[in-house]
């Protein structure tokens, strides 16, 4: 037999077990079908055993951001003061309507009156959650300890030179200056105190995963992803309207939306929610599937304008700029009217946050500007605009508002979009590596101060060019004559006069156009219709306590 | 030179070189952390806080030190197996990989036993009918799944069974309002151990979507590996050897052509286990999965440089462990292979 014919049997002979192998094969596919069935199965399984309905009196929280850290030296992150919020309290607390009240205080602080000196009567019937009581020496304790080691003690600055406890119920502060901003300064949930006996050994160094303090809660379970708390039965105040609170943590907005969607959550903080799922938890609220609660806007959405190198060091150009942003559109356009327009540094509600000194937009008015700084009729000012890439909103806010000026001001002004991360952002701003950039604040407690200094304030300037202070930090570089004693003077004054201070800083402030205030974050949480509407306290917090079941 | 002899000798090279690839991995690692813009300080302080305050903590955690310094800190610190503190809360990075690398595991293996049954099915199922329409299907698969973006699909998966259907949870690893049994952190095993069925089945719910989406994503590498070798086994000269000597078709398959194609598949299995450890990363994010990657993203956004290069050394580690573990397996049961 030739080679070839011997090897054509060999095919014939391969070809022909190849099928009867296949047919083997063929038989061995129950196997995965069975597979296939048992993955179907798993979920089937799954469903008898979930979602959603409430199984307990407890409530289930959930927002964005891991917490790192339980210290109220320490924390920073909106989810961690939040939850600070819920297991301690604050000397004074801010309602939603913006009043002062007492709440580990007794009454409103005594002030002397060269203003230097401040005198806080203490509640008596105040346990910290390991037993022991709060007094003045526990308050003061918690006081200098943020004021040694806290990351964020350069909010009280240089204000507070002293703490004292000369009775037993009253705490005393000695200030370098007075500071009509002192009392909302004392609502800020850093100043929260700690029980010394939990803290001695922690005295200089931050307790994380622990918190003892006097809240309608305390902390009975802590991991980064996942706190649970218990009502403290020996709460000073009312106590709290649920059974307890799991709050949980979610890495990212779309699944928070179908956390809160699914019924998976009972209620849902705003914070890190992206724009379209905000529009749709809001109209699902509209509609009676959810309800809806709103807190004070304390997040302003803001431009810096690079103003001590050209083009920008001129003031026309910075105006021009001011007055081209629609903000009306972008409002729309971005948020479905969700954030709503803002023409000031502070926002309305606080002192001096109802002035508009910031003009609308007015494209003509913006050409004639730009007209005047030797731009249009054929040179376009090509201006290189900065958002942060890990921020929706600000990157639909850069296209939006570049898309308007293509449409109102081609001949004139041209943005460049740049998108960088925010860490990156915030790490060359004060560098001024930025020409525009769209950046957003919120102050440490409520008060036009924790808005305005952060912004203006200058420790050290040329002219209208700041070489040291907040203002070089914040990336404007730019301040004006009078500017930083009259911001002083603000923080002194009360009253009328402090309003009248006020107006004056932010007129100053909208004539120069460093800063070009754009919208308001308005914070809000939903709940499932079987429990009652989220409430805000001033301070922007969701007032977990109050969390009830509708009955 | 005998086989044991070569295997081992390769083994002892592998092993001898991990630490000088580890030690080449955490210096890149260091330096490139270094030159990306961006500041822990700021991460910690905010851009706001003042130059003194700054200065104060960057003294504090050791940043203030030269390069060198902070280096020869870092190694010096390697080699007594000390990874450092987070910057951020000055938690034992240590601390932090022993509580997320358990979650990471657990998603990996469970996603890739999914992923090999699954794939290892479809790709038996197609070769059953090669060149018809279900070898076609099979292709589709295993090209189809290998190509579909990781967050795309795990998006899609939560829309319809999380929020549509409401089958499963939206994210997370463990239900709200339940107390995780304590333990070695592998939530399955500590609840078994524990006998806590209910912390069983909610972990269970919990695993579910993400392990079924990343092992869906992983199947198609399978499918395509047993779909390839196993041909080329069924036509290979040895088959027909084993044919010719009476054997059954069971046999044949079962003793010969399936443990040759497989081989192929065990190191893919390998390599895919190694890289997974870490390379989760948006089926991590997309269901807030607490697992090393999504750690490892936090970090890399908050610039803690001790957690980020903790992280990468464990996870290079594992995967020359891994890698080593793979390639002596496969001699073991390779008689052909040579090193």
């Amino acid at each position: 037999m030739a080679a070839s014919d011997f090897s054509g049997v060999i095919d014939q002979s391969r070809q022909s077990r190849l099928a009867s192998l296949k047919r083997r094969c063929k038989q061995m596919q129950p196997l995965s079908s069975a597979l296939s069935l048992s993955t179907a199965l798993a979920l089937c399984i799954s469903q008898s055993a979930c979602q959603p309905g409430r199984r307990s009196d407890r409530i289930t929280v959930a927002s964005a951001g891991r917490i790192t850290s339980l210290d109220p030296a320490q924390a920073s992150t909106f989810g961690a003061l939040q939850l600070l919020s819920a297991l301690g309290d604050t000397l004074y607390k801010r309602t939603a309507e913006g009043e002062l009240k007492p709440a580990l205080a007794s009454a409103l602080p005594e002030i002397s009156d060269d203003g230097r000196t401040v005198t806080i009567p203490l509640r008596e019937d105040v346990l910290f959650h390991d037993g022991t009581r709060f007094d003045a020496e526990a308050m003061a304790f918690s006081l200098r300890r943020f004021l040694e080691i806290g990351t964020l003690s350069y909010v009280v600055g240089d204000r507070i030179t002293a703490v004292e406890a000369p009775e037993t119920y009253q705490l005393r502060l000695r200030l370098s200056r007075p500071s009509s901003s002192l009392e909302n300064l004392l609502t800020a949930t850093n100043l929260t105190p700690v029980s010394p006996r939990a803290y001695q050994d922690h005295q200089d160094r931050f307790l994380n995963d622990r918190f003892i303090g006097t809240g309608a809660y305390k902390l009975t379970s802590f991991r980064a992803v996942q706190q649970r708390l218990e009502p403290f039965k020996q709460y000073w105040g009312p106590s709290p309207s649920n059974a307890g609170l799991d709050l949980i943590y979610l890495s990212n907005s779309t699944a928070l939306f179908g956390a809160m969607r699914s019924g998976e959550v009972d209620v849902l903080l705003s914070d890190s929610i992206d724009e379209d799922q905000r529009l749709a938890l809001n109209r699902m609220a509209a509609k009676g599937r959810l309800r809806e609660g709103q807190g004070p806007a304390l997040v302003i959405g803001y431009i810096t304008l690079l103003s001590n190198t050209p083009p920008l060091q001129n003031p026309v150009l910075r105006q021009a700029l001011a007055l081209s942003i629609d903000r009306d559109l972008i409002n729309k356009r971005v948020s479905h009217g969700l954030r709503p327009p803002l023409f000031s540094l502070v926002p309305p509600g606080l002192p001096g946050g109802d002035l508009k000194p910031w003009p609308r937009h007015d494209a003509a008015r913006a050409r004639n500007l730009f007209i005047q700084a030797g731009y249009c009729n054929g040179k376009v000012f090509n201006l290189p605009f900065t958002y942060r890439s890990n921020v929706p909103a600000d990157r639909l806010m850069a296209l939006t508002w570049q898309a308007q000026i293509q449409r109102d001001l081609a001949d004139c002004l041209s943005l460049k979009l740049d998108g960088v991360e925010s860490t990156t952002v915030y790490r060359q701003l004060g560098e001024g590596a930025f020409q525009a950039v769209m950046l957003d604040w919120r102050g440490a407690y409520p008060d036009p101060e924790a808005y305005l200094a952060p912004l203006l304030s200058c420790k050290e300037s040329q002219r209208s060019i700041c070489k040291r202070g907040e203002a070089a930090i914040s990336g404007s570089f730019w301040t004006a004559p009078g500017l930083e004693t009259t911001l002083l003077q603000s923080d002194r004054s009360r009253g009328d006069a402090r309003q009248r201070d006020l107006e004056s800083v932010e007129q100053m402030a909208a004539e120069g156009a460093a800063y070009i205030p754009v919208w308001l974050v308005t914070p809000r949480a939903w709940s499932s219709t079987a429990l009652a509407t989220p409430e805000f306290d001033g301070n922007g917090q969701v007032v977990l306590a109050r969390l009830q079941e509708q009955r | 030179m005998g086989r044991s002899r070569e295997l081992l000798r390769y083994t002892g090279t592998r092993l001898a070189l991990a630490p000088v690839m580890l030690w080449l991995i955490a210096t890149l690692v260091f330096l490139l952390l270094r030159v990306a813009p961006g500041d822990p300080v700021d991460a910690v302080l905010g851009s706001r806080a003042p130059e003194a305050a700054k200065a104060a903590l960057r003294a504090r955690l050791g940043l203030d030190q030269s390069l060198g310094q902070q280096y020869l800190d870092f190694l010096g610190g390697l080699l007594h197996g000390d990874l450092g503190q987070a910057l951020i809360n000055q938690e034992p990075v240590s601390q932090i990989i022993r509580e997320a690398l358990p979650a990471s595991l657990e998603l990996s293996v469970t996603a890739l036993l999914l992923a090999a049954v699954t794939g290892l099915a479809v790709g038996f199922t197609a070769i059953a009918r090669a060149e018809g329409k279900i070898d076609l299907a099979g292709r589709f698969y295993g090209i189809g799944t290998y190509a579909l973006p990781p967050f795309w699909v795990a998006m899609l998966a939560q829309l319809l069974f999380a929020v549509t259907l409401g089958w499963l949870p939206v994210g997370g690893r463990f239900p709200p309002g339940m107390i995780a049994p304590d333990g070695s952190g592998f939530l399955i095993a500590d609840s078994v151990i524990s006998a806590n069925w209910a912390a069983l089945q909610g972990a269970l719910r919990h695993l579910v979507l993400p392990a079924c989406t990343l092992g869906l994503l992983l199947s198609g590498v399978f499918t395509n590996a047993l779909r390839l070798n196993l041909n080329r086994s069924l036509r290979s000269d040895y088959v027909e050897a084993a044919r010719s000597r009476g054997l059954s078709e069971t046999q044949v398959i079962l003793r010969h052509a399936l443990p040759n194609a497989l081989l192929p598949v065990l190191t893919i299995a390998g390599i895919t286990v190694a890289s997974l450890i870490g390379g989760a990363l948006l089926i991590e994010v997309t269901f807030s999965w607490p697992g090393i990657a999504l750690r490892l993203q936090e970090s890399i956004n908050q610039r803690d440089y001790p957690v980020v290069q903790g992280i990468v050394v464990v996870i290079a580690a594992l995967v020359v462990l891994v890698s080593v573990a793979v390639d002596l397996l496969v001699a073991f049961l390779d008689p052909r292979v040579r090193y």
